[in-house]
């Protein structure tokens, strides 16, 4: 932490942000990234991959959370689980690449084997030669750790300190407000999938998505048709916020092909779209004929990986004849979202201005920015006080 | 260590000491090598089979856990049969 802004530590450990932003040191400070990181990322429902990631029973994909080593994995039921990809016996990594499991996991050292559930199911030699039982080693006390999980929109959540309420809980404004679009939703394959790498906090890409505020200077390409005036934010005060538009235009080619409609959204969600900042690391999109995920890898304090993929309906991912309308729409928003890769790594860069005082907010434009710093805060104070306990 | 099973290099220990294991060390160090699941297990049940018909009991035991692993990991349609030998044999569970 810099010597200027000590702002916020209070004796009672309570983060108090004072109306301005978070610190320079929740972006530079490499204790206040393990504290904060502990107490955002640890605690509540993280994003950490996308279902389409492990297509069929048998996937298997190991991800890096803040270091922490986890397998995501679709069993024979087809439903994806969220593994510690560490063996209970010695601690080796199970999983090393995304793979394609035909039986069980084999830990590679001294092969003890796991369902895809997680059940230990032997243990090789482990009372001898040939030998495959020991009194001492109690399988059904050894299985793999599991790490509380949940998919939404084919984000993969996990709660790693299981802690948090139940995610129907946890996301319960963010279900309601988009009930309507709570309907299968097929990746768009390939070419609507994409990742931009950008030297910046992760926090600081939620809060540039979160407003509209920078849209016609970072965004020029966009006042064209969707002015700064046909947006509109949204703040579900400790929940989400983002921002919404009333003038969606629907992607289309030369000749004039459009994606087919979700079925059964309200007349709104004809020219309406909206984009989330579901806390606190994923960022949503919906429209009336597609939908994207943004997942926030925190991969450094000041490096972010951003995980992009497209759905459509299953008419809309599949068919041949809108391929290439498919890949078109990716580099659309591929375009939008490198025009941003700018800003989020300026403002990273700006932080280590000692005199930077976490800045202001507009009281009518940075409404859904200044409510993720406030959750970011209260994550941080309600961290501290159950330490204090 | 180096993880070669069976390295033609050094002598079978003595408790699996067989012809047969020596004649299949070669096929199963190159199975190894292309990690062909399907071929191991089939040699290390073949070998664990051999032992077992020997009255090596341990020796048997140790290959077609070798087997078992494997077909386990393979999704192998063996796996249960070896499994059943394993647990006849109370080598497992």
């Amino acid at each position: 932490m810099n010597s200027i802004d000590r702002r916020g530590f209070e004796a009672s450990g309570a983060l108090d942000l004072e109306g301005r932003g978070l610190p320079n040191a929740h972006y530079i400070d490499p204790d206040m990234f393990r504290e904060e990181s502990e107490a955002v990322l640890i605690r509540n429902w993280t994003g950490i991959g996308f279902g389409k990631d492990v297509p069929d029973p048998g996937s298997a994909k190991p991800v890096d959370l803040l270091g922490i080593p986890l397998l995501i994995v679709r069993d024979a039921d087809g439903e994806i689980g969220v593994f510690q990809n560490t063996c209970r016996h010695r601690g080796m990594i199970l999983v090393d690449r995304p793979k394609k499991l035909r039986g069980v996991i084999r830990c590679p050292y001294h092969s003890w084997c796991y369902s895809l559930k997680g059940d230990l199911r032997t243990t090789p030699h482990v009372g001898g030669p040939g030998h495959n039982m020991h009194a001492d080693i109690r399988r059904e006390e050894l299985g793999l750790v599991r790490i509380r999980s949940h998919v939404w929109r084919d984000v993969v959540f996990v709660n790693v300190s299981g802690t948090a309420p139940a995610f129907e809980d946890y996301a319960a404004t963010a279900l309601s407000r988009w009930a309507e679009f709570e309907k299968p939703m097929v990746f768009g394959g390939p070419d609507s999938v994409f990742s931009l790498e950008v030297e910046t906090n992760w926090k600081l890409a939620v809060e540039n998505y979160c407003e509209s505020y920078h849209l016609p200077w970072v965004h020029p390409g966009l006042n064209s048709y969707s002015r700064l005036e046909d947006h509109y934010n949204i703040e579900e005060p400790g929940h989400f916020s983002g921002q919404g538009t009333t003038v969606y235009r629907r992607f289309s080619d030369d000749a004039g092909r459009v994606f087919p409609d979700i079925e059964g959204l309200s007349q709104k969600w004809d020219t309406a779209a909206e984009y989330l900042a579901f806390y606190p690391n994923v960022l949503f999109g919906v429209h009336r004929d597609h939908a994207f995920a943004i997942l926030l890898e925190p991969v450094a304090i000041d490096r972010t990986i951003e995980h992009i993929a497209l759905y459509y309906t299953a008419e809309g991912a599949t068919a041949p004849d809108l391929a290439e309308m498919r890949r078109a729409n990716a580099q659309q928003w591929r375009t939008v979202f490198e025009e941003d890769v700018g800003v989020v790594e300026g403002m990273q860069r700006g932080r280590h201005g000692p005199l930077f005082d976490g800045g202001v907010f507009s009281p009518v434009m940075d409404g859904p920015t200044r409510l993720f710093h406030e959750w970011v805060a209260a994550q941080i104070t309600n961290a501290r006080r159950t330490a204090s306990i | 260590m180096p993880g070669a099973p069976l390295p033609s290099d050094r002598p079978v220990p003595a408790h699996t000491g067989s012809s047969v294991v020596g004649r299949l060390d070669d096929a199963l160090l190159d199975a190894h090598a292309r990690e062909d699941r399907e071929t191991l297990v089939a040699l290390y049940a073949e070998a664990g089979d051999h032992e077992l018909a020997a009255g090596n009991v341990d020796a048997g035991c140790f290959f077609l856990t070798h087997a078992y692993v494997y077909a386990l990991e393979a999704g192998h349609p063996d796996a249960d049969r070896l499994h059943a030998v394993l647990k006849r044999h109370g080598r497992d569970c």
